[in-house]
């Protein structure tokens, strides 16, 4: 019974957890494009214009970047301005609060079917990497270690504080700027 | 509560064995199909693989309406578009796809046109695009090793972009496969080698890669049996139909177990090779599986070493420790290979093709990192890794 009066509260507990996740997995996108080199090299391949999504099936949260050039990504937190090119869904909230909570890695979600591709899988591939490594810096090991498929064996701590901490500043920023906004 | 979550798909009609083909009619009868068009390829038709099938249908008084047999290697979006023509104009209303891959795939897609409508069949492409059924679709697999007669996808050429359309929904999977001993009876050695080589990577990376599951296992396991104990008595005695039976079948079940598990990083190198050096997929499955197996050693054990049960029988399971089974599977896989090369020199390295550069390796690499099964293989794979793997692949 009281499982039953919970469950709206925790069905809202977990959008709400997942909206806010994507808010700053797009922000930290973004940063990630600015600070690490790796990243702009994996992005650059990506056409000038290119919108990437995240979503959750059928109308839920959303994170869309865009690649605006030189490798660098482009969070819009105010929706896409034309059609995306790939979009990578989940097909229920709860399997993103899986994968978002750290409950399932990403690989292993794809894995499980647990996400659609709708556009370029080599692309989805190359945006995947990207996620990794985003996970892989902003994350202590213990939990980033449950989000990837591998932990980078060459992600050393003097590297992961420097450029999580840069990250996270200008996820920071971009929050104050956007409720300034 | 277990993390475990798997999905299992197949509702393919499998009609195996001695006689198969006299089955069509009557299946397509069950399917109110009156008018069949064959999609095939010069090679079958020259190989006189049609002739059974047409008897088998003109015997029970359902006449092929049309036949299409000119479907190349690496199929179109013009071909297709042509042959949807043929089946408009001959006011067909079923296909029977006679061939390897290539052919099964140009069914796929022009199925999928003269159900939907409209010339366009890149409009089609995706994943999830197609909404109903379509025409009544029988697939009869000429070669015993793609497993594309059991599969929800096609890959066509978009000629005027220079891309390959993929194409999936499960709409695309055939009313029924019809795996008949006849078909196969004259495959060439080196080509029944590379085929049953490439049933045999996709029964090992379902089994070992990270969508594997219960029903998956099941199947993958039964086609590396069918194949390790019957390719060698193929090879030596090509006419033995109920060692040909066996390998289709193999190929069937390993089509299965993909196709719900998905592959790895034989795949996603093989794929890569293909479109770079050109070198028949078969043979680029063959060549890296166990430089692959060896990669992901430390991820696979358990289901690695599981395999050596299938591949060489319970006396050589049993007589093996546990920690050296694995390593042992592997082994298996080298001496099968090496078996073949004696037989037909299918190469074992990439060097012994004669077709690859050492200096593409690094374009074969980075191509397979953007390959989609990548995602499923079960250890992370960077550049270096790729690499590695393709130095010792190399001789």
């Amino acid at each position: 019974m009281l499982v039953k009066r919970l469950q709206p509260m925790v069905s809202h507990a977990r959008r709400s957890y997942v909206g806010l996740m994507f808010q700053v997995m797009g922000r930290a996108l973004q940063a990630i494009s600015e600070v690490d080199e790796i990243t702009r090299n994996e992005t650059r391949a990506l056409p000038v214009g290119f919108l990437f999504e995240m979503q959750v099936m059928p109308n839920g949260p959303k994170l869309i970047v865009e690649h605006t050039g030189n490798g660098l990504l482009h969070y819009h937190r105010d929706g896409a301005p034309r059609p995306v090119d790939l979009s990578i869904q989940f097909k229920h909230m709860t399997h993103a609060f899986l994968v978002l909570s750290f409950q399932e890695k990403t690989s292993v979600a794809f894995a499980n079917d647990r996400m659609l591709v709708d556009g370029d899988v080599s692309l989805a591939v190359r945006m995947t990497r990207v996620l990794n490594r985003l996970e892989s810096f902003i994350l202590p090991k213990l939990v980033a270690e449950r989000a990837v498929k591998e932990y980078p064996a060459n992600l050393h701590l003097p590297e992961k504080l420097l450029s999580a901490a840069r990250i996270y500043l200008k996820v920071a920023t971009n929050f104050v700027e956007t409720a300034r906004a | 509560m277990t993390n475990n979550y798997y999905e299992f798909f197949c509702p393919v009609k499998v009609i195996a064995g001695k006689a198969a083909l006299e089955h069509i009619p009557y299946e397509l009868t069950g399917l109110a199909a009156k008018r069949p068009m064959i999609v095939t390829d010069k090679g079958v038709r020259a190989a006189g693989l049609l002739d059974p099938v047409i008897a088998a249908c003109e015997e029970s008084g359902l006449e092929i309406v049309a036949i299409y047999d000119d479907v190349p290697p690496d199929s179109s979006t013009t071909v297709v578009r042509d042959i949807t023509k043929v089946y408009r104009k001959e006011k067909c209303d079923s296909i029977i796809a006679v061939g390897g891959g290539s052919a099964i795939d140009t069914g796929k897609a022009v199925n999928i046109l003269v159900s939907e409508g409209g010339d366009d069949i890149a409009k089609y492409s995706g994943a999830g695009i197609l909404k109903h059924p379509l025409k009544p679709f029988f697939v009869v697999p000429t070669t015993a090793g793609t497993g594309s007669e059991v599969t929800s996808v096609a890959v066509i050429t978009d000629e005027k972009k220079g891309v390959k359309l993929p194409f999936t929904s499960s709409f695309l999977l055939p009313n029924a496969a019809i795996i008949d001993p006849r078909m196969t009876l004259t495959l060439p050695p080196h080509i029944t080698a590379a085929t049953a080589m490439d049933a045999m990577t996709h029964a090992t990376e379902a089994f070992t890669c990270m969508a594997k599951n219960p029903l998956s296992d099941a199947y993958a396991t039964a086609a590396v049996k069918k194949v390790s104990q019957s390719l060698l008595q193929v090879m030596d005695n090509p006419k033995d139909e109920h060692g040909r039976l066996e390998l289709a079948q193999a190929s069937t079940m390993a089509g299965i177990a993909f196709s719900n598990s998905m592959v790895g990083l034989v795949h996603s190198l093989g794929h890569a090779t293909g479109a770079i050096c050109h070198l028949p997929h078969g043979l680029c499955m063959s060549l890296y599986l166990p430089y692959v197996l060896e990669f992901n050693l430390e991820s696979i054990r358990e289901p690695l070493g599981e395999l050596l049960l299938y591949l060489e029988g319970p006396e050589v399971f049993s007589a093996t420790p546990a920690s050296r089974r694995a390593e042992a599977s592997i082994s298996s896989i080298r001496k099968l290979r090496d078996a073949l090369y004696k037989r037909c020199q299918l190469p074992r390295t990439l060097k012994e093709t004669g077709k690859v550069l050492e200096s593409q390796l690094e374009a074969i690499a980075e191509m397979a990192l953007d390959d989609g099964s990548i995602m499923f293989n079960p250890r992370e794979v960077s550049l270096e890794d790729a690499l590695s793997v393709l130095r010792r692949a190399w001789a």
